[in-house]
């Protein structure tokens, strides 16, 4: 394997610092490396070997052998494998070298890092704080062992300090979206520093909804209940979670799923597929002012929805994974139905691509916009549609097959236009392709049990990690097992989270119009209502109002209707 | 006595009827939704609730207060301006370009209503409204010229008694049809409310009666331009008798809305500059070249 190759290049040019090397599970290797050495060891797999960054994850081992462990997890897709890099910091002096100078696309995670274990990134470019909101206490790290679940800090209601956003560029303007915006996924704000109507930089702040999903698992959750928790982390590809947990700790603990649950696993991933393209159009013509592209693919998606109520009993494909397999099989009778829904869909969505890709007005605002070079792409270590339609060939079902992938591979799907068109048409033909692997995949299904004995008895120690391909792209968890029944560590990250660390780069030079759509066309859900403010630095006069500013004219407002005066 | 019979016909039918208008448009929208839709009355149902709502403002600028009763009392002076098949009702009161005066005015009142609003999603609004005005409005003004001057008649009375087919009157009137779209704020024109953008835009901060009389004026603008349109360009069939005559204008007119309302289902937004571009690069030079015709006697 070539694999072997880059890994013994990697050996060769380490060679003493490197302390240990595991491979447990073929293509998933953790190195150990000295705290010194990190840096310089991220560095080289992603500029020598290729490697493509995926996330960052602190432990906190003060009990088991002291200090905090820092895993920078890499991937290398083509040899289908995993490089996990951890060093181990001591705990009164925790910090490490930032490797986002080097590789980029770590910006976010080190952030995070910082937030969740205290682990200082130092010589990162932006330390800002990232997760925790503004009134959490300098000094808390949430994910650390001796903060117990539950024990949280009192809110309060003013923060020691207001976030410190970036000053606005000379001579720009400041554009607010959100922190609630009609086509924001999740409350987040943009801050948009704007020359008339052209963006010259922004800003970013979210996570205000961050809801410590992380910690739940590994403070009071047990194996078999997180798959319940892990497909609730999104309303769109709860499925993709569940299984991208349920394999993961499969793989820890060591337990081969049957091959029927393999297939149900696959057959059910597709089928979110084809559900989440069609409500992605919708939005995304909806942001457009396109309602008819919102009313037709929503009316196009709703059988999927009763046929997954019909085989999980929920609309929503919720409640089907734990380790070791699936809770319902598809059996043989309810075949016939799901390739009629199939081909139902399959006709009226060809006429969909069609329609949109004959449709001069739609071009008009897509083509050309918002666009993402293939080496930006790379850079940015972005996934799914977004990076495919970058000319970006990664896919986790080929490059890191799960489920039952290895047996029903896709044609993986490419555009080099680099733009929000490519991004569309990319998703419009994936999902022509997951119709087609549901077929196949139904064919083929080998009968046998659906779930598979799992011993109780969990060695501690051991990891896990798996991607999934989500329709907006990876999902990656990682799980290293530990004692009392549940995972000393569980680690998500969503495939929003590296797409969106590409948008400052996406809607430069772009204008305020466009950012809809942009943000959009990497796929995140909208809703919510909206604030914007408008300052003008050329002419020195501010509208913009700060929160407490903001705080305290709602409740200016409220009690004024309270006191009955509710006109002014 | 028939000044006064003809002023309540007019008024009724483009701004008594003119919420149902926009309800027939609303059906014509979902059914192709492949939804159910309102029935065609909801529009008199939803300016009757936020007529009885009490009207929230945020601040005490005397033109934020004026703005709706202006845009709808304007709207209803331009209704009385508006040739329906017929002389409009007040012919006397003016011409066409007095109509193409008080047409601006009510964009004027959503403009000075939306700035003078302090909320910087209405300025965007007000100012993208005012883009669309000023690329919008040469189309209409000249392609209306192109039929007085060949009429030899500022009047509309005049311009309709002396209508005869030629091709510079096509081509103001393929021009006028492609400015209407962008006249009645519909799809892909409807860049200044561009809900999904800046919600709504000049008419964020609007609530209850204030709100009531800007949709008023809205729907009602949809029926006057429509009405324009065919008594102007359209004129076919010549009936004699003024009650057929009415009624085939009604019919001209409804084919017209449902025209918009299918223009409006097929298209997405366009951006503010890519519809300037359009009116004022490309429409406009269609009403130059009828102008042109016209002046050559084509």
């Amino acid at each position: 394997m070539s694999s072997n190759g880059k890994i013994g290049k990697l050996r060769e040019t380490f060679g003493s610092e490197l302390l240990s090397i595991q491979e447990r599970v073929p293509g998933k290797v953790y190195f150990e490396v000295a705290p010194r050495a990190l840096a310089p060891v991220c560095q080289y797999l992603y500029r020598e070997l290729g490697a493509r960054f995926l996330i960052t994850t602190g432990l906190d081992v003060r009990e088991e052998r002291g200090g905090f462990d820092v895993a920078h997890i890499f991937s290398l897709d083509k040899e289908q494998a995993f490089v996990v890099v951890t060093a181990n910091v001591a705990a009164d002096q925790p910090r490490v070298e930032a490797i986002t100078p080097q590789v980029p696309a770590a910006a976010w995670a080190e952030r995070e890092l910082y937030d969740m274990f205290g682990v200082k990134a130092e010589g990162h470019p932006d330390p800002r704080r990232l997760v925790v909101s503004d009134d959490w206490p300098a000094d808390l790290f949430p994910l650390r062992k001796d903060l117990k679940y539950g024990d949280w800090p009192p809110r309060r209601e003013e923060a020691e300090a207001e976030y410190p956003f970036k000053s606005p560029p000379e001579g720009t303007s400041t554009v607010v979206i959100g922190p609630f915006y009609p086509v924001l996924e999740e409350p987040a704000q943009l801050r948009l520093f704007v020359d008339g109507e052209r963006i010259v930089d922004c800003d970013y702040r979210g996570f205000y909804s961050h809801r410590g999903i992380e910690k739940l698992g590994d403070s009071m959750l047990t194996y078999n209940e997180i798959p319940f928790v892990a497909e609730r982390i999104c309303g769109i590809c709860g499925f993709i979670h569940s299984t991208c947990y349920c394999e993961t700790a499969e793989e820890a603990i060591g337990v081969t799923v049957p091959d029927r649950a393999r297939y149900i696993r696959s057959i059910m991933l597709e089928l979110e597929r084809i559900h989440s393209h069609p409500l992605w159009l919708g939005i995304a013509g909806h942001i457009l002012g396109f309602d008819t592209v919102l009313m037709q693919a929503w009316r196009i998606r709703e059988p999927i929805m009763w046929l997954c109520e019909k085989i999980t009993g929920n609309r929503k494909t919720y409640g089907m994974n734990l380790i070791g397999g699936v809770r319902r099989d598809l059996p043989k009778e309810i075949h016939p139905e799901i390739l009629d829904v199939l081909k139902k869909i399959e006709e009226e969505w060809i006429a969909v691509i069609n329609a949109v890709a004959g449709d001069g007005t739609l071009k008009a605002r897509l083509c050309g916009v918002g666009v993402l070079p293939e080496e930006a792409a790379r850079e940015f270590a972005v996934v799914g549609p977004t990076a495919r339609g970058s000319n970006v060939d990664i896919d986790a079902r080929v490059d890191h097959p799960y489920s039952a992938y290895a047996e029903l591979p896709p044609k993986v799907i490419t555009h080099s236009d680099c733009d929000n068109w490519a991004r569309v048409i990319v998703r419009l033909e994936e999902t022509v392709e997951s119709i087609r692997l549901v077929r196949q995949g139904l064919a083929e299904m080998p009968d046998g049990p659906i779930m598979a004995e799992v011993d109780p008895n969990i060695p501690a120690g051991q990891w896990g990690l798996c991607a999934v391909e989500a329709p907006r792209g990876e999902a990656i968890h990682a799980v290293l097992t530990g004692g009392e029944n549940r995972p000393a560590r569980w680690r998500v990250r969503a495939p929003t989270y590296p797409n969106l660390q590409a948008l400052p780069y996406m809607i430069k030079d772009e204008t305020i119009a466009d950012v809809p759509i942009i943000l959009g066309s990497m796929d995140p859900c909208f809703s919510c209502t909206e604030r914007v403010e408008v300052v003008s630095a050329r002419s020195g006069e501010t509208n913009v109002l700060t929160q407490q500013e903001l705080l305290a004219r709602s409740r200016e407002a409220t009690e004024r209707l309270r006191s009955g005066g509710g006109r002014r | 006595m028939a000044i006064a019979l003809n002023v309540v016909v007019s008024l009724f039918l483009l701004i008594g009827l003119a919420p149902l208008a926009e309800g027939l448009l609303r059906k014509v929208k979902a059914r192709l939704h492949s939804r159910q839709g309102p029935p065609i009355t909801q529009p008199y149902l939803d300016i009757a609730k936020l007529l009885m709502k009490e009207d929230l403002s945020p601040t005490d600028n005397w033109v934020w207060r004026i703005a709706p009763a202006l845009a709808l009392g304007s709207t209803m002076v331009l209704a009385l301006l508006t040739p329906l098949g017929r002389a409009p009702a007040l012919e006397g009161a003016g011409d066409i370009v007095v109509f193409i005066y008080f047409a601006a005015l009510a964009a004027v009142a959503i403009i000075l209503g939306a700035f003078a609003s302090g909320n910087p999603y209405g300025s965007v609004g007000a100012s993208r409204e005012m883009m669309m005005l000023l690329s919008v409005e040469p189309v209409m003004a000249i392609s209306l010229f192109v039929a007085a001057y060949k009429a030899h008649s500022m009047t509309f009375s005049g311009v309709m008694a002396n209508h005869q087919f030629s091709i510079s009157l096509a081509v103001a009137g393929a021009t006028f049809l492609l400015a209407l779209p962008a006249q009645v704020g519909k799809l892909p024109f409807d860049i200044a409310e561009a809900e999904q953008e800046i919600m709504e835009g000049p008419f964020i901060e609007r609530s209850g009666p204030g709100l009531a009389l800007f949709k008023w004026t809205l729907h009602a603008r949809m029926l006057i331009f429509s009405a324009l349109l065919v008594s102007v360009f359209v004129p076919w069939p010549y009936l004699v008798n003024p009650g057929l005559n009415l009624l085939a204008t009604l019919g001209k007119i409804l084919l017209v809305v449902v025209l918009v309302g299918v223009v409006d289902v097929v298209n997405p937004r366009l951006r503010i500059d890519q519809s300037m571009h359009w009116y004022s690069r490309v429409i406009v030079w269609g009403a130059v070249v009828a102008l042109l015709f016209a002046i050559i006697g084509a």
